[in-house]
């Protein structure tokens, strides 16, 4: 049997997985994400709305350094004036990852203020060319 | 102050959006599995995904295994720790009034809602000759310990299905027909939804959970 996965995930704030009513559907002012994700072959990492969620960020921090560690790409999409450094609670992101030996992931932010279809776009070709380096493709993705 | 208006919410097995999740050789899609999202969406429900206890507890590079082999103390305690991070966003649409459904992996050791694999003499070296584990009708070990902490929580029985990914043999079209006949029969059995939400804290709702694991698209659940 064959396994289909596509190695690259992105970690979402909780407004790009369910976008404000008013903004749907085709969101208005934020590109589809979800969309693009999944036409890129990408997973979600679904992070909580803003507030405090001390043990559900670290049980997601577990899961990032696990997938940090065995090849797998991972990246931010935030969306740029959303608190938590565009939603993504980044700081506490940030303690916790470090705690765990693993790296912030790079972090895109999604201008809410500008035109949604050259948004998405411009998050398409980052998409499209974000991954690992060859070398650490081939020690993990057999 | 506006109160706003209840929504519809569905609780989402990790892998739903993630199939990075999935143990090796278990993954049907490269990243998001579109039919559910797109189905889901197209009803208006709002997306909340789990966690993977599989992932966390023993890692991305972890052997097959069989709901008696996660039936440990430990593996439990780590399915509660999990239950009890994401309760909270959970307890809330529950006392808001929102409609909460869940969507599970049937088939899965952990994730299973109908259906859980089973075969309790598996252990030792992982050698099996072919996939000779057994589907049978019953909760996965992490939806058990998540339904044991809503439960704690005083909140009534989540209405859940299971997209049949790990049932051996995957049949795409006859889930998403299943899919779409247990949220057809929410719309119709919840008409008038809405007007109970869970109690406050500290009031017993416990409606018996009353759903039927009949098997999905005509499989026989002993069918390995």
């Amino acid at each position: 049997m064959g396994d289909a996965r596509g190695w690259r995930m992105a970690l979402l704030p909780d407004t790009l997985v369910n976008p404000p009513r008013p903004l749907r559907p085709p969101p208005a002012a934020l590109p589809d994400v979800l969309g693009l994700l999944e036409t890129c072959g990408y997973g979600v990492l679904q992070l909580p709305p803003a507030g405090e969620h001390r043990l559900l960020l670290a049980v997601i921090a577990d899961q990032i350094a696990e997938y940090a560690h065995h090849g797998y790409a991972v990246l931010a999409i935030g969306v740029r004036g959303e608190p938590g450094g565009g939603g993504l609670h980044w700081r506490r992101l940030a303690t916790l990852l470090r705690r765990r030996g693993a790296a912030l992931p790079p972090r895109h932010l999604i201008r809410p203020d500008v035109d949604a279809g050259r948004e998405g776009q411009r998050l398409a070709a980052l998409l499209a060319s974000y991954d690992l380096p060859a070398a650490e493709q081939r020690r993990w993705r057999v | 102050m506006e109160q706003s208006p209840p929504r519809k919410v569905a609780l989402m097995a990790h892998c739903l959006l993630n199939q990075n999740a999935k143990v090796c050789e278990g993954a049907r899609y490269r990243g998001v599995v579109n039919p559910v999202v797109e189905t889901l969406r197209a009803r208006g429900y709002l997306l909340l995904q789990l966690p993977c206890p599989e992932l966390a507890f023993a890692g991305a590079r972890r052997w097959w295994a069989v709901y008696e082999q996660y039936d440990t103390p430990a593996y439990r305690a780590h399915c509660r720790r999990l239950a009890q991070a994401i309760a909270p966003l959970i307890e809330r649409h529950l006392r808001a009034g929102d409609e909460v459904i869940l969507i599970g992996l049937d088939g899965s050791p952990s994730t299973g809602v109908r259906f859980t694999s089973s075969r309790p003499d598996w252990g030792g070296r992982p050698n099996r000759p072919e996939d000779d584990w057994e589907i049978v009708p019953r909760r996965g070990v992490w939806i058990e310990e998540l339904e044991s902490e809503l439960a704690r929580r005083g909140l009534p029985p989540v209405p859940a299905t299971g997209w049949a990914l790990d049932m051996g043999r995957f049949d795409e079209a006859g889930s998403r027909r299943d899919l779409e006949q247990f949220l057809d029969g929410r719309e119709r059995d919840t008409a008038p939804r809405h007007e109970n939400p869970a109690p406050p804290r500290g009031e017993n709702p416990a409606p018996p959970r009353g759903e039927n694991p009949a098997p999905p698209h005509g499989e026989d659940p002993a069918a390995p």
